[in-house]
């Protein structure tokens, strides 16, 4: 075989990177067909594990990884986990240095995950510093590309601010969407994070019919158990992603923790799909539309259940105790 | 007189990181003198030693240069 080869038919790949899911090599558009019970109002969930390291922001981190000219410094990137692990399994593929800075309360699996790829881990406080007052993961890398002392050894593909972030959704997810569902799509719901994925799947969607409608879904407290996700609403102008595009959104709708996780784990018992909270979240969203609308819509599902397993602990103990335990 | 940790280039919250590294490394009744580069820096740091009920002195050598005595 030649080293470049690559055959999505056969499955044979050159480079554990040709795995990320593009137009040829789409992630999983699954139906949803017994948590919802509005049979004129179908949902589907765009399932992100299947790339190849776990999660949505492969994508992301392969094409943000590509563009930033690196030279002899080290990547280092704030991240809740999956865009850290992405980068990290990609420049350990391409032999890039790279570093991440975390929020403490992330589940561990996550930071265990990054440990286990050698990337040294760096845990913050979220108020670590007046500058970004409710991110502390960002100040500090912030800080590291700003200090004379460390700029010249460092390299932030700030995904925030990457362009790349919201073409990796326009050129692939978008276009995987629009084919998977033969154009038919009437409504489409993504969470805000840094922003990439509902700009770019939202603009390529309305380009191909304006009529679609894009839904954004946020925690409904900035204090939330949700990683990835941002509460926008109430936030200073100048914490907001810079990617954001305002234009492609019609509609935000807030969710609590509790009702991302009960939805999160009703999909797993009805479904058999397990899938992270923020999943969770956004499907919440979409139940909530499908008790008024009718027409195809599709959910980002960002990642999957077994990376929180701590998380999910917690209110499985509930329930276990409220139920009496068991046999 | 004790260590000197000039964290001039440092920008918060990285000085403040390494500030706090110094004074926690101290004995009681140590001093350490830190030299920050910026206001935010100053602020955050004098903030946490404040919090933390430390001792702290201060000087301005010159714009964007200030000069801590902080006493554990």
């Amino acid at each position: 075989m030649k080293s470049t080869e690559l055959d999505h038919q056969l499955r044979v790949y050159s480079d554990i990177t040709q795995l990320i899911a593009g137009p040829q090599n789409p992630t999983p558009l699954v139906r949803l067909n017994r948590i919802n019970p509005n049979k004129d109002f179908q949902i589907y969930l765009k399932l992100e594990r299947y790339n190849p390291f776990g999660s949505v922001k492969d994508r992301i981190a392969a094409e943000m990884l590509k563009t930033l000219e690196i030279g002899d410094r080290t990547v280092v990137e704030p991240s809740s986990g999956n865009t850290g692990i992405a980068l990290a399994c990609i420049a350990n593929a391409w032999g890039v240095p790279v570093e991440v800075v975390i929020p403490e309360k992330i589940p561990e699996e996550k930071k265990v995950m990054l440990r286990f790829l050698g990337v040294k881990v760096t845990e913050t406080d979220d108020a670590l510093c007046p500058r970004f007052p409710s991110e502390g993961a960002r100040g500090l890398v912030d800080a590291l590309i700003n200090s004379p002392a460390t700029k010249d050894s460092y390299v932030s593909p700030n995904q925030y601010e990457n362009e790349s972030n919201v073409r990796a959704h326009y050129q692939t997810t978008g276009p995987e969407i629009w084919q998977q569902t033969q154009g038919k799509i009437k409504y489409f719901f993504a969470g805000f994070g840094t922003c990439g994925t509902i700009t770019g799947i939202g603009r390529y969607l309305k380009e191909q019919n304006p009529k679609i409608k894009i839904i954004g879904v946020e925690p409904s407290s900035a204090d939330h158990k949700l990683p990835g996700l941002k509460r926008l609403t109430g936030l200073d102008e100048e914490y907001i992603p810079k990617i954001l595009d305002e234009s492609v959104i019609d509609d935000t709708v807030e969710v609590t923790d509790e009702n991302a996780y009960d939805t999160a784990i009703e999909l797993a018992r009805k479904d058999g799909i397990p899938v992270g909270p923020t999943t969770g979240a956004i499907l919440y969203v979409a139940l909530r539309y499908a008790k008024l609308n009718t027409g195809l819509a599709v959910g980002i599902s960002p990642d999957d259940a077994f990376k929180y397993s701590s998380f999910y602990e917690h209110v499985l103990r509930t329930e276990s105790q409220s139920d009496g335990g068991g046999i | 007189m004790g260590e000197t940790h000039d964290l001039s280039g440092f920008v918060c919250p990285l000085s403040k990181i390494k500030a706090t590294q110094a004074v926690d490394n101290l004995d009681e009744g140590e001093t350490v003198t830190i030299i920050l580069g910026d206001t935010d820096s100053l602020k955050s740091v004098a903030q946490e030693l404040k919090s933390r009920d430390i001792k702290l002195g201060f000087e301005q050598e010159d714009e964007g240069r200030f000069v801590l005595t902080v006493t554990k």
